[in-house]
């Protein structure tokens, strides 16, 4: 983690709902996990490319990104590694989704700079669980830095 | 030049030195005996002539003191002592006689000259002492000239024996030059001999040693695995020819290796394409999997909800799980046909159709969805097309499958549909041709391989699974036909599929023949055909689901 800025306060997850920004491509998907995310309490932006994706994390500032990986015009890979790049996107927790349930996949997924993936179809009560200790270990990281 | 060669070659100049040795030794030894033949001759010679003189002179001695008493004395001379004096005269003859026999042709004409004159001397001497008691008789040796004929015979005689004793000496001299000579060449050639026989040993072991090691030095690396390797001799011969066989086995074996890599590496390709298609058949499973169950999931917790259930949602959210099904259905319709196909289980069932007919009916059937993108078709058939007897599921098939992708790909086109004949006879082309967004060369190449993307998004976009085309190629290689793309990125695709009027039953005894008379309707000859030039590899760019009952139909 860098020096924030004082006053960049976007990941600080203790003032309101958790923002999460899901990038999925298949249409039935995006809006199915979409629902049960705003359903879990979370509050949720979708993108439907990798483009997209790097507009809405730049404009909103999501806490956690779920990420597809094989994504139309930019792919998953490519946007992870810009997010994590941008300085003000570099802080978000990114939890790849992939139906490429191979080894290799998720060692390339992780090489892009996720944090964490999850297999499709996904088991949703698992991956509310890594939202929640992503989100967590967001939350905690500002306060060690104000520690030191 | 051959080892053998070089070898017996020098065998026969030691032996021709070998040779030469002994044949000078025999001369020198000939040459030897000459010399002291020549020697003996030439002592003998002089111990005759001495002989000869002594002999001469004794009688000459006798002669002239039985001349001085018969002048003075009345004596006569005794029967005993002439005989005595004629013998010591056939004496001398016989001796002088004697030394003709050790003449030469050099010696011939003093010899003669000797013979004459001792002839009339000892004639003249014989004469007088067979009438020595003749008292008239005259002696002519008492003449005054009569002691020079003993003296000429004298001089005669040391003449010839100073020339015989040249001569020997001449020729032993000769004999002894020889001697040398054939000594000299004994001792060259022999140490000769020994300088080849050393050089050409020196030569064979470092030949041999030198040939050896190479070939030694040549097995170890071909045997490391240096294929690459050549062994260098030069000069060829039987050790040459042995370096030429191992080179030639080291080429052979790296054909072998070759072959062996290649042949792994095929495997290993068909292997990855195995393994791609079985991820990619897994990923597109993955996909409307994740809409059913997480569906459902949804659809369950709100039933479990005290929350309001909103009908119209709840029916919206069905849909989409039965959708989902039924992609996943014809996912794994094409998946088994694809398989069915590449593993020559596909069946063909020919019957009589008019394919303008089928054709007609299929444009109606996607009517709704090229029109819903807002494409037009356009039909153009050449007139007197013959009826086929064919698949007609699969012709059926193959254009609904044509025309839905020409759909998807089109927005606010035309797609056009004609039919010709071809030139050669009883072959139909059918031809799809769309305005939509085309391919590249690299889209091209591939686009009847299994889920083989050139560009994944375009897939995402346009959704699909990426089987239609394969299994569409397959279609047609089993019903004897072909297919074909042209197509230019932005401007459309043209596909062109040629089919037979008429199915042609495989030629027996061939193997596709011999493969089909085991199918039921033994078409599975072509069906393997078809699998030889099919896809190994996954991807579409143009998708379509192979399953025209399930797949446009249910959007």
């Amino acid at each position: 983690m860098g020096h924030e800025e004082p006053g960049n306060e976007s990941w600080d997850m203790r003032a309101g709902q958790l923002k999460v920004l899901l990038v999925e491509d298949n249409a039935a998907s995006r809006d199915m996990l979409s629902r049960r995310l705003r359903r879990a309490g979370y509050e949720v932006c979708t993108a439907a490319d990798g483009a997209q994706a790097l507009r809405q994390a730049r404009a909103l500032r999501p806490g956690i990104v779920l990420m597809d990986m094989s994504l139309p015009i930019k792919d998953g890979w490519t946007a992870c590694r810009e997010l994590r790049q941008a300085p003000d996107t570099a802080e978000a927790r990114i939890i790849a989704l992939t139906a490429h349930a191979m080894a290799e996949d998720l060692a390339r997924a992780m090489a892009a700079g996720c944090d964490d993936y999850a297999t499709k179809p996904v088991d949703f009560p698992e991956l509310l669980r890594k939202i929640e200790h992503w989100a967590g270990a967001a939350r905690q990281a500002p306060a060690r830095e104000g520690a030191q | 030049m051959s080892f053998r060669r070089r070898l017996g070659l020098s065998l026969l100049a030691i032996l021709a030195l070998f040779a030469l040795n002994v044949g000078t030794h025999f001369w020198g030894s000939y040459a030897r005996e000459q010399s002291m033949s020549a020697y003996r001759g030439t002592v003998d010679a002089r111990n005759l002539t001495n002989s000869i003189a002594n002999q001469l002179e004794e009688q000459r001695t006798q002669l002239l003191v039985l001349a001085t008493l018969r002048e003075t004395t009345d004596d006569v001379l005794s029967e005993e002592d002439r005989a005595q004096a004629e013998t010591g005269i056939a004496s001398i003859q016989g001796f002088i006689w004697e030394l003709g026999r050790a003449d030469h042709a050099v010696t011939r004409s003093r010899f003669s000259a000797l013979q004459t004159s001792s002839r009339r001397l000892l004639a003249a001497w014989l004469a007088f002492f067979q009438n020595y008691n003749d008292p008239a008789w005259q002696s002519p040796f008492i003449a005054p000239d009569a002691p020079y004929h003993y003296q000429a015979v004298l001089r005669l005689l040391r003449s010839l024996e100073g020339r015989q004793s040249f001569v020997a000496e001449e020729r032993a001299a000769i004999i002894d030059r020889t001697i040398a000579l054939t000594d000299r060449i004994a001792v060259i050639g022999f140490f000769a001999s020994i300088v080849l026989t050393c050089i050409l040993g020196l030569f064979l072991i470092g030949y041999t040693n030198n040939a050896l090691r190479r070939l030694k030095l040549g097995t170890l690396h071909i045997g490391s695995g240096n294929l690459d390797y050549r062994i260098k001799l030069e000069g060829g011969g039987e050790l040459g020819d042995l370096a030429n066989a191992f080179n030639e086995m080291s080429g052979k074996l790296q054909g072998a290796v070759e072959e062996v890599r290649r042949a792994k590496e095929n495997a290993d390709e068909a292997n990855q394409a195995k393994s791609d298609f079985l991820a990619n058949i897994s990923h597109e499973l993955r996909t409307p999997l994740t809409a059913i169950i997480g569906y459902s999931e949804m659809l369950h917790d709100v039933l479990g909800d005290d929350s309001e259930i909103k009908r119209e949602q709840f029916r919206s959210d069905l849909g989409q799980i039965i959708l989902s099904g039924k992609q996943l259905k014809s996912l794994i319709d094409d998946i088994l046909d694809l398989s069915k196909i590449e593993t020559g289980k596909m069946t063909l069932n020919p019957e009589s159709f008019d394919p303008i007919l089928s054709l007609r009916q299929v444009c109606e059937t996607v009517r709704p969805l090229l029109e819903g993108n807002g494409n037009r078709i356009e039909f153009a058939a050449a007139p007197g097309l013959p009826d086929f007897y064919n698949d007609a599921t699969k012709f059926r098939q193959v254009f609904l499958n044509l025309l839905s992708n020409a759909g998807k790909f089109t927005r606010n086109g035309v797609i056009r549909v004609s039919a010709a004949e071809l030139a050669a006879p009883g072959r139909v082309e059918f031809a799809i041709a769309d305005t939509g967004i085309g391919m590249s060369e690299a889209e091209m190449e591939r686009v009847f391989e299994a889920f083989v993307q050139a560009d994944q998004s375009t897939s995402k976009n346009f959704g699909g699974t990426g089987l239609g085309l394969s299994i569409c190629r397959g279609y047609c290689e089993m019903m004897g036909g072909s297919i074909e793309v042209e197509s230019e990125p932005g401007k459309g695709s043209v596909f062109r599929v040629a089919l037979p009027a008429r199915l042609s039953s495989p030629a027996p005894g061939t193997p596709a023949a011999e493969a089909a008379a085991e199918g039921p309707a033994g078409m599975e000859g072509k069906a393997e055909a078809a699998r030889a030039a099919a896809p190994r590899t996954p991807a579409p760019p143009v998708a379509g689901s192979g399953d025209p009952k399930s797949g446009p139909a249910a959007a």
